[in-house]
């Protein structure tokens, strides 16, 4: 099976850290559903063009979270995480896309109010309420 | 855990080419790609491994067996495939497979039979009559059934077609799958390694530099777009620039210099992985 993971090269967020946050997100998402088997290390190594160092860390950090589970000699699956978990990724993922976008306008010397203006614009743009 | 296969302290003279010292450790579950010029001597250092050549000096022990010595037990434990088989060309790939397969005791007759038909390769031609893409593929298709703990391959893709390449992947994939394993391989395809290797060893003018993990060189190895004017003398981490950008293999060095000097990069992006072999190939 293949995961829709996407690395960045422009980031400097380790790799390992940027494939355990995309899985939370493919999680917490519904994408991947619980008791889903997940690829072996191996396998999503070479996906992914990774080492299987980076991928077997990535997966001990999950599995140490709650997020997969891994039996031995069956393989590895997306574990039951609960509503409140799934929330909070929810939450953390906007967050990050965020900051990301303020940390640009920044760059080129946006001021606050010409960026609240901005994401007015887009929500507008997308169809949301503009309230 | 304990290592396939340790290299220590070998040395060789072929020729102008002085070989080593060479250290090197082969661990279970890991896929090692050696990278080098060409004659750098990476199939020199395969055959030392084979002791098809000999060592001046040093060791070379397959699971804790020297093998050059009078116990020839290790041969059961590795496969080797050169570049270029001597002998093979008067068989068909049958012939060739029935001298082979009786050789190792866990020869896997079902994972051949698949490679055969997976790769489509002719087995009642013989061996001198095939493409070099074939001969290559039936290399592969005798080479990975033995089930070795250890693989070693000598540019094993350099004549397949893309379909093929694909295909051996997902099979050195599965294989590594089987147990404690591991695959030391050369190759100058960056697409091979990046999809296969753990580790990357690099073999220049005979030495043999540091075992890097993959993501950790490919982390630090970094370009910044810079449209300011850089100072002339050596930036810290600099292996490289152009009037628009800088290349760092010490990213934090570079970073903090910069930012000190109050000069502003408007992208910084990860080297591909060619870059980045070029660089440590060709460093001087």
């Amino acid at each position: 099976m293949e995961l829709p993971i996407y690395l960045s090269k422009t980031s400097r967020e380790p790799i390992y850290h940027q494939i355990e946050n995309q899985m939370k997100t493919l999680i917490a998402s519904g994408q991947l559903t619980k008791g889903m088997p997940l690829p072996s290390i191996r396998a999503l190594a070479k996906d992914l063009e990774t080492s299987v160092i980076t991928i077997r860390r990535a997966y001990q950090n999950l599995e140490y979270q709650g997020f997969i589970q891994t039996t031995q000699g069956k393989g590895t699956f997306v574990a039951d995480i609960d509503h409140d978990m799934k929330q909070q990724m929810k939450v953390a993922e906007v967050y990050q896309a965020m900051e990301a976008a303020v940390e640009i306008a920044f760059k080129y010397d946006y001021t606050a109010e010409q960026l609240k203006k901005m994401c007015l614009e887009v929500i507008h743009k997308k169809g949301g309420n503009q309230t | 855990m304990t290592s396939l296969l340790k290299i220590m302290d070998v040395e060789k003279n072929v020729d102008t080419l002085h070989l080593g010292p060479i250290h090197l450790t082969i661990e279970p579950g890991t896929i090692t790609t050696m990278v080098g010029a060409n004659g750098a001597g990476k199939s020199t250092l395969f055959k030392l491994i084979m002791n098809l050549v000999k060592r001046d000096t040093g060791s070379i022990q397959l699971l804790d067996i020297e093998t050059n010595g009078s116990d020839e037990s290790w041969k059961q434990h590795i496969t080797y495939q050169a570049q270029t088989v001597i002998g093979w060309e008067p068989f068909t790939g049958t012939k060739l497979k029935d001298f082979i397969s009786s050789l190792y005791p866990h020869w896997n007759e079902a994972l051949f039979q698949k490679i055969v038909d997976l790769l489509q390769i002719p087995l009642d031609e013989r061996f001198a009559k095939l493409s070099q893409g074939n001969q290559q593929k039936l290399q592969l298709a005798l080479a990975l059934p033995r089930n070795t703990p250890l693989l070693l391959l000598d540019e094993p893709t350099s004549f397949l077609d893309i379909p093929a390449k694909q295909k051996l992947m997902n099979l050195l994939v599965e294989w590594m799958e089987q147990g404690d394993r591991a695959i030391f391989m050369t190759s100058h395809q960056s697409a091979d390694i990046m999809k296969l290797s753990d580790y990357i060893v690099v073999l220049r003018n005979g030495k043999l530099m540091n075992k890097f993990e993959k993501e950790s060189l490919i982390h630090r190895h970094r370009r910044y777009w810079i449209s300011e004017q850089l100072p002339e003398e050596g930036i810290p981490g600099e292996i490289g620039r152009s009037t628009r950008y800088l290349v760092s293999n010490a990213p934090e060095q570079t970073e903090s210099f910069l930012q000190q000097e109050q000069i502003t990069w408007t992208q910084q992006e990860s080297l591909d992985l060619e870059e980045i072999l070029t660089q440590l190939i060709e460093r001087r």
